[in-house]
């Protein structure tokens, strides 16, 4: 007994002491293949393919890592959809190498994946594929947990092109390439059309009164006002919570900006977070929005409230309209498509005041490669640049137009580049998609195929291709990494001011005092402005 | 079994019920999240309309699946097994190292044992959440390279850095077991020419059974729950960590996430269960084994 | 001399593994806490920050914020409420219901112990969750809809939002909960350790419950009371997973049912960063306050005379 203790204590001792030594000795050697992309998908794949067989792989293992709502799996699909591809390619050429997709990881919260992913990757144990909010990209760039693409994305300059712009944007860091873009969104005020016809709001072309500034928020606390005053419970029900940034659309729909890109600081805009909190005051106090509505439960108050017309105008996401007929929210249970197009108008989030533009808001997911992706793999160190390559040819594939569609059209997100805009409005596609009757992975058909009985049809995918202008008006909250506690700090005053705890100036002056009280924070965040005292609302 | 030949009925009546009442909110919140389990809708106000009986939940989560449509199949077994081996590892290494150390510091006169005492106690003012960065470090420098033993040695470091963090409670719980058994069995032992190894193995061990237990069951509920040390440890997941990652306020469907927590309630509950005869067995006056 | 050295091998046998563990997963990466507290240690990049020394930067930040942040001091006065209540709760609890569970029959007491475990064995995720549908400030909140079926209030009442009684209540209530099963389980095990015999011979002279349990078996579990009462007050201290999720559904009021260790967890974790740095400090900072607090109640409860030589040493 005594000896066996005596041996286990020496052992783990032995264990930390050899393998303290191994960490420190495996040096980094310099690797020494590499290959020069060209642009033509084929001949890169082949070229990889034909190095790794040079030597002796015959096997190549990645993990993709993903999250978000049950329906954006492709997120991890995606990956493994395109090492079919790939290794279709390299059968047809006679290369015998194969990808094998080991761990596909996907789980509900982003910020727990986030979490997992920064303590997992300096141990070489996070996924090699990691699709995330942009809103993370620049401290993973920063700490060097990703792959700078920038030098290979040069080859493939008409892939890149075809993705639209603003999202490359929101996949830079100090202007490196750090990802492709996944999916982005946008978030449009609903108007329950039965309520609006009952208290008389004419609908027709009123998305483009919105569009042209002449609609707005003024005239949507009138109506709100109205459609109370006949009865409706509510005017107005909005997003709740921190996470997803929904409000801050109030701020750019003032003319406001969160963001200083030649400072690379975040702003505090005073006139607008004041107009802001105003807009919010003034809608709880009148009740035409609850003054509790940050405490609302997602699944029994807030989705219930909107599908049972229980208001007029709903500020929600593009995902709202797939996730009200699969989720079973009116009176137990989900809403068919044609109840959606039937109940739901949509429109931009409008302007401010006169003079202003409307907006959206997106936060688009990024496809990110691990930094030290293949790491599983023989020969890691001599092959690293190799590996590398390959995962990037693999974004590139997984980034296919048609497997960008198929996740856009089930999961309600809207496609990222203009090849997959186009084919989401392809009625054969459509078809063939809705009878799987595509070339995918049989492993992905078995996937998804729930998701695409309940989610594909001309109603939605007619959806998705009408509100593709929005991005046109997008704006993306700050990829700064201070930004989240930002954000949260104007949760908080939200919250305050819709229960009348604090005044719209007391709010602001508060939000002030909190970004002062933390001196890092403070060192990243301006203040700008004044409160405009004599402002009014509605005008 | 305690004092049943003179204890009046009528008080234990009382006592019943007093702690009944006591208990409503736990027992009306827990059948709720049962309830739920089997509903497409969250039970939640005494309203019997928001029930909708289904299975669906429960299928989906031995599927491995916590959404209605869509989601990712997880290895639910493997992630329970996983669970498992990181609980009852836990449990094993804290119930041993705790008795070893709890006899010596009830038993053994030694210099500096008050002060071993007072150290472990003031060790756990330090939270776990920040000693995670020193172990984390610790874990970094003596990670292996070899792919082959990563997971095993995952396991391995998670199980013992998560029992450290039990180590300072238990060896204090046993120091207190130990301390109520009479000196005099003891004695009998030392008398007869056995070491001191020997009294505790065959002496001792079996007089404190009711705190092996004690202890097991608290170091088995912290390795069976943890979220941190796992997460950011362990490679492969463990069903704390699973439901955690998948419960989010906005997109779970939480009836499904009430299954998943029914689920992972009941092999804790089996556990106390089979285990609380032992814990109940107290000091019975004689000497056993 | 030769019994010194058997002593010593005895001793090792008993306390080395404890001492391994202790040493090995405690101290030195206590040791190590202590100096990222120095770093700018963040996101887990080792090798990037563990050199970047930043003196007291972080101490100052922290201290800094605890004077300027407004909503500071409600967090302190939930502090000291929180771990004070609580610890009562925990304590006192735990021994009623060890005590009442020890003087009925065996069946019911099982059922009524696993009850209480319940909540320490539920996934803290979850067992949020049922709280969080339990004390909804709205109709769809269990015990508002329980009062309003029984005609007691006629509108929901916001109980989180009350402040601060209303967000104190739900919190303490909630780790309350939690922490009487660990109290409970120690008292049950420890009362099932007194001989019956003495029981048994009170019962016959005629003491009733509660002469018995004041009289012979409370002073018999002193040691647990002791160990108990320091070990939860360090815990709450320090606790804070059963209330981030109660707060971050907004379930509580955001100043009022956030205590000292959960404001410094969501300044260095909950904020897309993970400042490890700043999480030092503060747990360093936390741990002089628990160490203070920890030898109060040691020196108060009389620790020394507990710790009683063992008897028959050799």
């Amino acid at each position: 007994m005594r000896a066996r203790v005596i041996w286990l204590v020496a052992l783990v001792l032995l264990g930390v002491v050899a393998s303290g030594c191994i960490s420190g000795g495996g040096g980094t050697q310099t690797s020494s293949a590499k290959i020069q992309l060209t642009g033509d998908f084929t001949k890169d794949a082949v070229a990889v393919g034909k190095a790794l067989q040079q030597n002796g792989i015959s096997e190549v293992r990645f993990s993709a890592w993903g999250s978000g709502d049950p329906n954006s799996v492709m997120r991890v699909y995606g990956i493994v959809e395109a090492a079919r591809r790939i290794n279709r390619i390299w059968e047809k050429n006679g290369i015998k190498v194969k990808i094998t997709i080991t761990d596909t990881h996907y789980v509900a919260s982003f910020q727990d994946a986030y979490k997992e992913y920064l303590s997992k990757q300096p141990l070489g144990q996070a996924g090699d594929f990691f699709v995330n909010s942009y809103a993370f990209l620049p401290t993973l760039a920063d700490e060097g947990y990703i792959l700078d693409i920038t030098d290979y994305a040069k080859a493939y300059k008409s892939v890149i092109d075809d993705f639209y712009p603003s999202l490359i944007e929101a996949s830079k860091f100090k202007g490196r390439l750090y990802g492709l873009p996944q999916d982005t969104e946008a978030r449009p005020l609903y108007i329950r059309k039965d309520v609006a016809a009952r208290i008389g709001l004419n609908l027709n072309g009123l998305d483009g009164k919105v569009k042209n500034g002449e609609f707005t928020w003024s005239d949507v606390y009138m109506w709100a006002k109205k459609a109370k005053e006949s009865g409706v419970e509510w005017g107005l029900i909005h997003r709740k919570g921190s996470a997803h940034p929904d409000l801050i659309q109030f701020i750019f729909a003032f003319g406001g900006k969160l963001y200083d890109p030649n400072t690379g600081k975040l702003v505090v805009d005073v006139p607008a977070v004041y107009k802001w909190l105003y807009v919010e005051w003034k809608f709880a106090r009148d009740g035409l929005l609850p003054k509790d509505i940050m405490s609302w439960d997602w699944a029994k108050q807030i989705h219930p409230t909107v599908v049972e017309g229980k208001t007029l105008f709903d500020i929600g996401g593009t995902w709202y309209w797939t996730e009200w007929q699969t989720k079973q929210y009116y009176n137990g249970r989900s809403l068919t498509p044609e109840e959606v197009r039937k109940w739901f108008y949509y429109t931009l989030f409008p302007a401010g005041e006169k003079g202003d533009k409307p907006v959206t808001l997106s936060q688009p997911f990024i496809w990110m490669i691990n930094s030290k992706a293949g790491q599983q793999n023989p020969k890691y160190d001599e092959l690293k640049d190799v590996y590398h390559e390959l995962a990037f040819l693999m974004v590139v594939k997984a980034s296919d137009p048609d497997i960008n569609a198929i996740h856009s059209v089930i999961s309600a997100h809207l496609p990222v580049r203009k090849a997959a805009a186009k084919l989401i409005k392809d009625e054969k596609w459509l078809n063939d998609l809705k009878n799987l009757n595509l070339d995918l992975d049989p492993a992905v058909k078995d996937n998804i195929k729930d998701i695409v009985k309940a989610t594909v049809n001309p109603i939605n995918a007619e959806f998705l291709a009408n509100v593709s202008y929005m991005l046109e008006y997008t704006h993306l909250a700050p990829a700064h990494p201070k930004y989240p506690a930002l954000a949260d700090i104007f949760k908080e005053a939200v919250d305050r001011v819709l229960r009348g705890e604090m005044t719209p100036k007391d709010a602001v002056n508060f939000i002030i005092q909190k970004v002062k009280a933390d001196s890092e924070l403070a060192q990243n965040v301006e203040i700008v402005g004044k409160i405009p005292e004599n402002w009014k609302f509605p005008q | 079994m305690k004092d049943v030949e003179t204890r009046p009925r009528r008080y234990s009546r009382v006592i019943i019920l007093t702690i009944l009442l006591a208990s409503l909110p736990l027992i009306v919140g827990f059948s709720l999240l049962v309830i739920s389990s089997f509903s497409t809708e969250m039970v939640t106000n005494l309203n019997p309309s928001s029930f909708h009986l289904t299975l669906e939940n429960w299928i989906s989560v031995f599927h491995g699946k916590l959404a209605t449509t869509g989601g990712i199949r997880a290895p639910i077994l493997r992630i329970t097994l996983n669970t498992l081996i990181v609980a009852l590892g836990v449990a094993g290494v804290v119930t041993a190292v705790s008795a070893l150390a709890g006899y010596s510091l009830s038993r053994v006169n030694f210099r500096g044992r008050k002060h071993m005492m007072i150290l472990l106690l003031v060790l756990h003012a330090f939270p776990g959440v920040a000693l995670i960065v020193g172990v984390y470090l610790l874990y970094r420098l003596t990670f292996p390279q070899s792919m082959d033993i990563v997971r095993l040695y995952s396991f391995m470091y998670v199980i013992f850095a998560r029992a450290a963090l039990e180590i300072p409670m238990s060896v204090w719980l046993m120091k207190g077991f130990f301390d109520t058994i009479p000196w005099e069995f003891e004695w009998s032992g030392i008398i007869d020419g056995a070491s001191r190894i020997t009294v505790w193995r065959k002496i001792m061990l079996p007089l404190i059974k009711p705190g092996i237990l004690a202890v097991a069951l608290f170091a088995f509920l912290a390795g069976w729950q943890d979220i941190i040390y796992v997460r950011t440890f362990l490679i492969d997941q463990t069903l704390a960590t699973f439901i955690e990652a998948n419960i989010e306020a906005e997109f779970s469907h939480m009836p499904m996430i009430a299954a998943a927590g029914t689920l992972y309630l009941l092999p804790t509950i089996i556990f106390f269960i089979t285990a609380q005869q032992l814990l109940l067995q107290g000091y019975s006056g004689g000497i056993k084994g | 001399m030769n019994v010194k050295r058997e002593k010593l091998t005895t001793l090792s046998f008993f306390l080395s593994p404890m001492a391994v563990m202790v040493v090995l997963f405690y101290l030195v990466p206590l040791i190590m806490t202590v100096y990222i507290s120095f770093t700018r240690m963040r996101n887990w990049n080792v090798s990037k920050y563990l050199t970047e020394f930043v003196g007291f930067y972080n101490y100052h930040r922290l201290l800094y914020m605890f004077q300027h942040d407004p909503t500071f001091k409600a967090v302190l006065l939930t502090t000291v409420v929180f771990v004070g209540i609580t610890l009562i709760i925990n304590v006192f609890g735990g021994l009623a219901l060890a005590l009442a569970t020890f003087f009925i029959e065996d069946k019911p007491a099982s059922a009524f112990r696993l009850l209480w475990l319940l909540p320490r064995m539920s996934p803290i995720a979850v067992y949020s969750l049922v709280w969080y549908y339990f004390f909804h400030g709205s109709e769809i909140g269990t015990l508002n809809s329980i009062l309003m079926k029984l005609g007691v209030i006629s509108q929901p009442i916001p109980w989180g939002q009350i402040v601060p009684w209303g967000a104190w209540s739900i919190i303490i209530f909630v780790n309350g909960l939690v922490g009487v099963s660990f109290g409970m389980i120690v008292f049950t095990s420890a009362l099932n350790q007194i001989p019956k015999e003495l029981v048994i011979a009170a019962r016959v002279d005629g003491a009733s419950s509660w002469q018995i349990s004041r009289r012979i078996l409370i002073p018999m579990i002193r040691w647990h009371l002791l160990y108990v009462l320091t070990w939860q007050f360090l815990s709450l201290l320090t606790t804070y997973p059963h209330l981030f999720l109660l707060v971050q559904w907004d379930l509580v009021n955001g100043d009022y049912g956030t205590t000292l260790a959960l404001y410094v967890f969501n300044t260095a974790f909950g904020m897309g960063e993970q400042d490890q740095g700043l999480a030092a400090a503060a747990a360093v900072l936390l741990s002089v306050i628990g160490i203070i607090g920890g030898f109060v109640t040691l020196k108060v409860l009389k620790f020394e005379r507990m710790m009683k030589r063992p008897r028959g040493d050799f």
